[in-house]
């Protein structure tokens, strides 16, 4: 399998965090979503990634490439949460300055984006709506030649109409084989939609790299009594936590437990309950 | 480097257009007064407070994080910063001279000798000024840089005087003054050039979060 982007041993320490070895990959053509709860690492990831902060230890490969010269940044778009550019500017002056940063710029791609988005070319920026700054963030970076496309947090704050047409967008961004997404998000039903495999981070580490057909076909929640709980091998549960009159046991493959325990409950787990159970759970 | 400036002179067009206006305005104004070619010392100190916008532009808009993932190394960032400074004040000096030549025109006393003098002391200022307070900017928040450029102004008055106290050791700078403001001014644009190299070195160091 080929790789987009290899992310191996990523270490950043803070006197108060600590991002501890991350390592996950993004196989070229796929959407990889990057979960976790606020704090998590999510952003410094990211960050490492992009270069924005000196990395204490890891490798970061991008498109085959280690080191993240001026070619392999001309295949990356990035876009991060709330504004990317200088509110003063208007969408035609961003074209102007692109078209003068990078070389693979397509001003005929941009301003159809720009019309497909229904956003103004001659308003300055300010006078958009946080949806609108999205849009416009996502189109100049669909408008050069990226085969990367670094999400963070670029669906947070916006209402489910604008987050399903960027998410439409997104979609058809990976048609094409070579290019792939690797998008951070606390909105895990934004992931549900469009990822192909999840990454989740807590507290700094990755507790798990995860196609998302395996946690959404195979992954359940067995809801019990303490007898059946007591009964249960411990191999048998990832997580654990203990409701007002049940355990709720996260299981890694629901259908192989539903023939063991035939008369137990066991129901498919979504992404915001598995996260939900790691975090909040006991293991064991 | 150019799409940073051209993003910068957008950022800063009111507020260059405004100092233009206002430079010549005031040398017309002086003139009345007082010598016309003392407007020179103040022009280039004046039309660069552009750049300072600009950073704090970059700041707020977050810009700062956006172009680290353009295909724009770090050293042309910063670089492109004292550009953009050298040429509001060369752009500001030549608002300054525009007075003073067609005054010179209708015969009014403007010699070469003021021009060049009063035009070294201005941009002597003005580049110790940016070396100081540029690299600032990228190790402080814009509260703090904003402080350190107001002082940065006042820090380069002091340095001035004293660069021409220790010329006088050497000889009498009142005899031979314009000699003397350019052993400042090169001096000056060392110190400049140096504090890039310095900026540089911070930047690259430095998470942009």
């Amino acid at each position: 399998m080929e790789y987009a982007l290899t992310v191996s041993g990523l270490t950043k320490a803070y006197p108060d965090f600590i991002l501890d070895h991350v390592s996950f990959s993004v196989p070229k053509g796929s959407v990889v979503g990057l979960i976790g709860e606020n704090g998590a690492g999510k952003s410094t990831t990211v960050h490492g990634i992009l270069g924005l902060i000196q990395r204490d230890a890891g490798h970061v490969s991008i498109l085959g490439e280690e080191k993240l010269d001026d070619r392999t940044k001309e295949q990356i778009g990035a876009v991060f949460d709330g504004s990317n550019y200088p509110e003063i500017l208007s969408p035609r002056k961003i074209n102007g300055i692109m078209k003068k940063i990078y070389h693979s710029w397509e001003e005929q791609t941009y301003f159809r984006l720009l019309k497909q988005f229904s956003l103004p070319s001659d308003k300055q920026i300010r006078q958009f709506s946080k949806g609108m700054k999205m849009k416009l963030a996502i189109s100049a970076a669909l408008s050069h030649d990226s085969r990367l496309l670094i999400l963070d947090e670029a669906t947070s704050g916006l209402d489910p109409i604008i987050r399903d047409d960027i998410l439409d967008m997104l979609l058809e961004f990976v048609q094409d084989e070579e290019h792939s997404i690797l998008i951070s998000s606390h909105i895990t039903s934004d992931l549900e939609k469009i990822a192909d495999y999840i990454v989740f981070i807590h507290e700094g580490k990755v507790v798990f790299s995860k196609a998302k057909d395996e946690l959404t076909e195979q992954y359940g929640i067995l809801k019990c009594g303490a007898a059946q709980f007591d009964a249960l091998d411990r191999s048998e549960r990832i997580v654990w936590r203990k409701r007002d009159y049940e355990w709720q046991v996260l299981v890694a493959d629901r259908h192989t437990m539903q023939k063991k325990y035939p008369r137990a409950m066991i129901v498919p787990a979504t992404i915001d309950e598995i996260m939900l159970l790691y975090i909040k759970g006991e293991k064991g | 480097m150019k799409g940073v400036l051209l993003k910068d002179l957008y950022i800063a067009k009111s507020n260059i257009l405004v100092t233009i206006v206002s430079l010549l305005v005031l040398g017309f104004g002086l003139s009345f007064l007082l010598e016309t070619s003392a407007l020179l010392v103040l022009a280039p100190v004046v039309s660069t407070t552009a750049v300072f916008i600009s950073i704090t532009s970059d700041a707020s808009s977050r810009w700062n994080k956006n172009v680290i993932t353009m295909p724009l190394s770090r050293s042309q960032i910063i670089g492109e910063k004292y550009c953009f400074y050298l040429l509001l004040a060369a752009g500001g000096l030549l608002a300054a001279l525009l007075p003073c030549g067609i005054l010179a025109l209708f015969g009014l006393d403007v010699t070469l000798n003021s021009l060049c003098l009063y035009s070294a002391i201005g941009i002597s200022s003005t580049l110790l000024a940016g070396g100081m307070s540029l690299p600032c900017a990228y190790l402080f928040d814009p509260e703090k840089s904003q402080i350190v450029f107001m002082m940065s102004f006042m820090a380069s008055t002091v340095i001035i005087a004293a660069l021409v106290v220790f010329i006088n050791l050497f000889f009498l700078v009142k005899d031979h003054i314009l000699l003397g403001f350019c052993m400042v001014l090169a001096v000056a644009v060392l110190c400049f050039f140096m504090s890039c190299k310095i900026a540089v070195k911070i930047y690259e160091k430095r998470d942009i979060t």
